[in-house]
């Protein structure tokens, strides 16, 4: 539906983003995830764009996807030119590839926050959202877009202050609190986090997602009790809903809740190999043997982590190919559950450097530490 | 692969809805190549006696259209809760969360569009149905292009989809048809709402529309708020079709008065939107517990139940025509031929819910008779209810139930009331003088107090939790001595002679006489 009133009301605001954007190259905007450079050519070219200028803005897109391969808005933006250019087929090109891109990666865990499920980089996003406010100052939305926008790309701190301005503006939004909780926790300010989610969830008992955040502060800072009733709560809530139920299990290290969902799951949803993972090790955990699994590409990490499962790969093998943090704490994790029914001293050790390196948020971490209280009790 | 989503009732809404719905239906059906596609049309509101809209235009729909589409009847009753709440006839929110929660689940996608518009791949031959399925997951809109009221009017076939793409391929071009409208985000394009394609699981985890807008306007911005904060981003297949829109602004609809249109409030429904969920509506969006009819257009149609009902209630004519006359000095004669009737009344019920409970008070047995028959191989699976005051009538046959008018009269949803002679006997001839004996007297008092009585008292006897008013059927009421008493108590349209009824709903007459007329009514004077 048209909306004329929106537009008349957005209009001076367009005029003046356009305007100013001549003399002043970026509004209050702060270069993300894909580089500074990059980000910077890439707001220079849609300005371009937008003022006719097609040419350079392809030539601008261009280095700054040079400069930053995975940069998906640049191509995207890229094969919007192209299209307005003439050239239909290369643009459909560049938009499948921006998509291809943007699916890149693991999806966030199925229990959290929905910003924190959310995949690739968010740059076009935040210009835009940015363009907004500047004459929308005093609504949450662009507030809460934008700092979800920051939030998704790694930059609590940027969301921090975009969710604090929505708080100053509307100091009553629980939503607002709840995302200020998530921003704290990413910037590990665990207590923090778990002041503003407790009001929210005092207000609002039955949200699920503030429960998640609010279990994942308490175990960050060691409160395994606390946080497995945060995550027990939260699983009562989810009424079966087998994606999130299966993690939210997992994290409670509650092997034998976790399979039936694990299970649904392999079914639902082939493309996610983590699903078939995660379901040999709570059979692992339970002490019953692998299901006949469908093999996963040879080159994926997690296929390493299914061959570590069936006894096809070693500790040294896997551990090579972890190139990240949260890579060696999923291997780490793996490990333990491979060795807990030869050598639980082992398996204590690996979850130990679970919990020692790996992130709070990671569904190994809570999992590691509840093993580790359990065996201890 | 895909569920689209649209929404209307049968009536007028902007310049030449029939042909832009029919041009729109067959298109969107066109670009379909997924066994498990479908298009859901939620038919709001539309009063109980017409039929809904997709059936009233279905002779210009093409057979894939009729095969894909299913209808879901919302009727007046069940928009009655809310209509001291709105100015608007059909509510967007409601519409499209009733299709979705019965949307076919193997489909990953859902789209929302709207009954003007046409989806043109840009790479011929390539079926919506395969551009979703190659897309990733994600919240996907295209700009809306506009086109002009001539072209669609004049140019289009209803009925040849295929043909009516190409040409929009050719105008797009010559015409220059094709221009984007950006707009701020989160809503990315003018006139979001033409093209919104989710994911069937996203609609459900966002609780779907949000029904307390009921006043108009901004669903597709709230619904691309939320999704924009659900999903992060608001993706765009620009690359991969295009969308064209009927203009009809010739006439204004009956959401569009201009400057003073009342509308959702766009600050509360879009700038200050915070979630993508509505939790006070989790539970209920959608009307997970109400029974909503299902319409086919490829099955089970009126038609077809109409024909089967009176196949198996007639026998066919054996002489070219009958006659029958109005001349006044037959005023007082009440015969008339059942064969010839039938039909006329058949065709008052076939747009009610098949469950409807019928309150028949009459004179002739035959009528009750033939009606029951036609009624059961109609699909009608509600009983016929006949009150024991009615002497007579028939009391053992299957599907029909006899009791006191008193017990009955909160258990019926529709009265058909029969002004007849009981003494006619079938092969009798119609109209030439005949008088009404003892018994046919004694009979039709009976008839008319009842009448009288339960149209003076249908808004205190309706069935529990109902709110709208019953319909009232009268058989042989024009042009006799009944004409006045049934138009007295019923408003009912002026019909020729020839259908022998009237119906319509109970007439609230603020005048003194209908003051007196309703007293004498609830008095059974």
């Amino acid at each position: 539906m048209s909306n004329s009133g929106m537009l008349l009301r957005l209009s001076g605001s367009l005029r003046e983003a356009l305007g100013t954007r001549r003399r002043q190259p970026v509004d209050e905007w702060v270069a993300g995830g894909n580089g500074s450079e990059a980000e910077h050519l890439f707001l220079r070219a849609t300005t371009l764009f937008r003022t006719g200028d097609g040419e350079t803005a392809i030539r601008l897109l261009r280095q700054a996807i040079a400069i930053a391969p995975a940069f998906s808005d640049a191509i995207e933006a890229e094969g919007e030119a192209l299209d307005m250019g003439g050239d239909p087929a290369a643009a459909a090109a560049r938009y499948d590839e921006a998509r291809r891109l943007r699916q890149v990666g693991r999806p966030g865990a199925p229990d959290r926050h929905f910003v924190l499920r959310q995949q690739g980089s968010h740059t076009a996003e935040i210009v835009a959202y940015t363009r907004v406010l500047k004459s929308l100052k005093k609504f949450a939305l662009p507030h809460l877009a934008r700092g979800n926008a920051y939030l998704a790309d790694r930059q609590p701190e940027l969301a921090l202050a975009d969710y604090d301005r929505a708080l100053k503006l509307h100091p009553n939004s629980l939503d607002a609190l709840a995302l200020k909780g998530e921003a704290l926790s990413a910037l590990g300010q665990h207590a923090a986090a778990i002041e503003a989610l407790d009001r929210v969830i005092a207000a609002r008992p039955k949200d699920a997602e503030a429960l998640n955040a609010r279990g994942i502060a308490h175990m960050a800072l060691g409160h395994v009790d606390q946080a497995n009733g945060d995550w027990r709560q939260q699983l009562g809530l989810l009424a079966g809903r087998p994606a999130a139920s299966a993690y939210v299990a997992l994290r409670l290290a509650d092997y034998a809740v976790a399979l039936p969902h694990l299970e649904a799951m392999v079914r639902n949803d082939r493309r996610d190999p983590y699903w078939a993972l995660y379901l040999g090790t709570a059979l692992l955990r339970l002490e019953r043997p692998l299901s006949d699994r469908e093999t996963v590409d040879g080159d994926s990490w997690v296929s390493s982590l299914l061959a570590l499962q069936a006894g096809k790969a070693s500790e040294s093998e896997v551990m090579a190919r972890a190139d990240t943090a949260a890579r060696r704490a999923e291997a780490l994790f793996q490990l333990g559950v491979a060795a807990h029914a030869r050598d639980r001293s082992a398996a204590r050790s690996y979850w130990q450097q679970v919990v020692a390196t790996g992130l709070p948020t990671l569904v190994e971490y809570a999992a590691a530490r509840n093993e580790l209280a359990r065996s201890a009790s | 692969m895909f569920s689209v989503i649209i929404y209307g009732r049968n009536d007028t809404h902007g310049y030449n809805l029939h042909k832009r719905a029919a041009i729109s239906f067959n298109a969107l059906a066109e670009v379909m190549s997924d066994p498990d596609d479908e298009i859901l049309f939620v038919d709001y509101n539309t009063p109980d006696d017409h039929p809904t809209f997709p059936e009233a235009i279905h002779d210009t729909l093409t057979e894939k259209a009729k095969k894909v589409i299913r209808i879901l009847r919302i009727r007046p009753e069940q928009h009655a809760h809310l209509k001291s709440k709105t100015h608007l006839v059909a509510l967007e929110a409601q519409s499209r969360n009733v299709a979705l929660r019965r949307s076919n689940p193997r489909n990953r996608w859902v789209l929302y569009t709207n009954t003007d518009m046409l989806l043109v791949s840009r790479t011929p031959g390539e079926s919506l149905s395969d551009i979703l399925g190659s897309v990733p997951d994600g919240f996907y809109q295209i700009p809306r292009f506009e086109l002009p009221e001539m072209l669609w009017e004049a140019a289009f076939d209803r009925r040849d989809p295929a043909g009516n793409l190409e040409k929009l391929r050719d105008w797009s071009v010559r015409y220059h048809l094709n221009q984007v409208v950006h707009n701020f985000m989160p809503m990315k394009y003018d006139a979001l709402g033409d093209f919104q394609a989710a994911l069937r699981e996203d609609m459900f985890a966002i609780h779907g529309f949000d029904e307390s807008m009921l006043l108009g306007w901004h669903c597709d911005s709230n619904l691309a708020a939320r999704l924009a904060l659900y999903r992060g981003r608001v993706d765009t297949l620009i690359d991969k079709v295009f969308g064209y829109h009927c203009d009809h602004t010739r006439v204004a609809a009956a959401n569009n008065k201009g400057r003073q249109t009342r509308m959702n409030d766009q600050d509360q429904y879009i700038w200050n939107v915070s979630t993508p969920y509505v939790p006070e509506q989790a539970e209920n969006w959608g009307w997970p517990d109400v029974e909503i009819e299902e319409v086919r257009l490829d099955r089970e149609t009126s038609y077809q139940r109409f024909t089967a009902g009176l196949d198996a209630a007639l026998k066919p004519a054996t002489v070219p025509y009958t006659s029958t006359s109005l001349e006044w000095f037959l005023y007082d004669d009440l015969t008339y031929d059942i064969d010839h009737t039938l039909p006329f009344v058949a065709d008052q019920m076939l747009t009610y819910p098949r469950s409807t409970s019928v309150m028949i008070v009459g004179t002739r047995k035959e009528f009750v008779e033939r009606f029951l028959t036609a009624w059961r191989a109609m699909g009608f699976t509600g009983p016929i209810l006949v009150p024991n005051e009615c002497e007579g009538l028939p009391s053992d046959l299957e599907g029909l139930e006899r009791g006191t008018f008193e017990d009955l009269l909160p258990r019926a949803e529709m009265f058909i009331f029969e002004f007849g002679l009981a003494t006619q006997s079938p092969d009798e001839p119609i109209r030439i003088g005949r008088q009404a004996g003892p018994l046919d007297t004694k009979r039709l008092k009976v008839v008319a107090k009842l009448f009288r009585q339960a149209t003076s008292t249908e808004a205190e006897t309706r069935p529990p939790g109902r709110r709208t008013p019953r319909r009232f059927v009268g058989v042989n009421v024009i042009y006799n001595r009944f004409w006045p008493l049934f138009t007295d108590y019923v408003g009912a349209n002026i019909n020729p002679f020839c259908s022998q009824v009237l119906a319509g709903l109970p007439r609230v007459d603020p005048s003194l006489r209908g003051k007196v007329l309703r007293f004498r009514g609830r008095r059974a004077i």
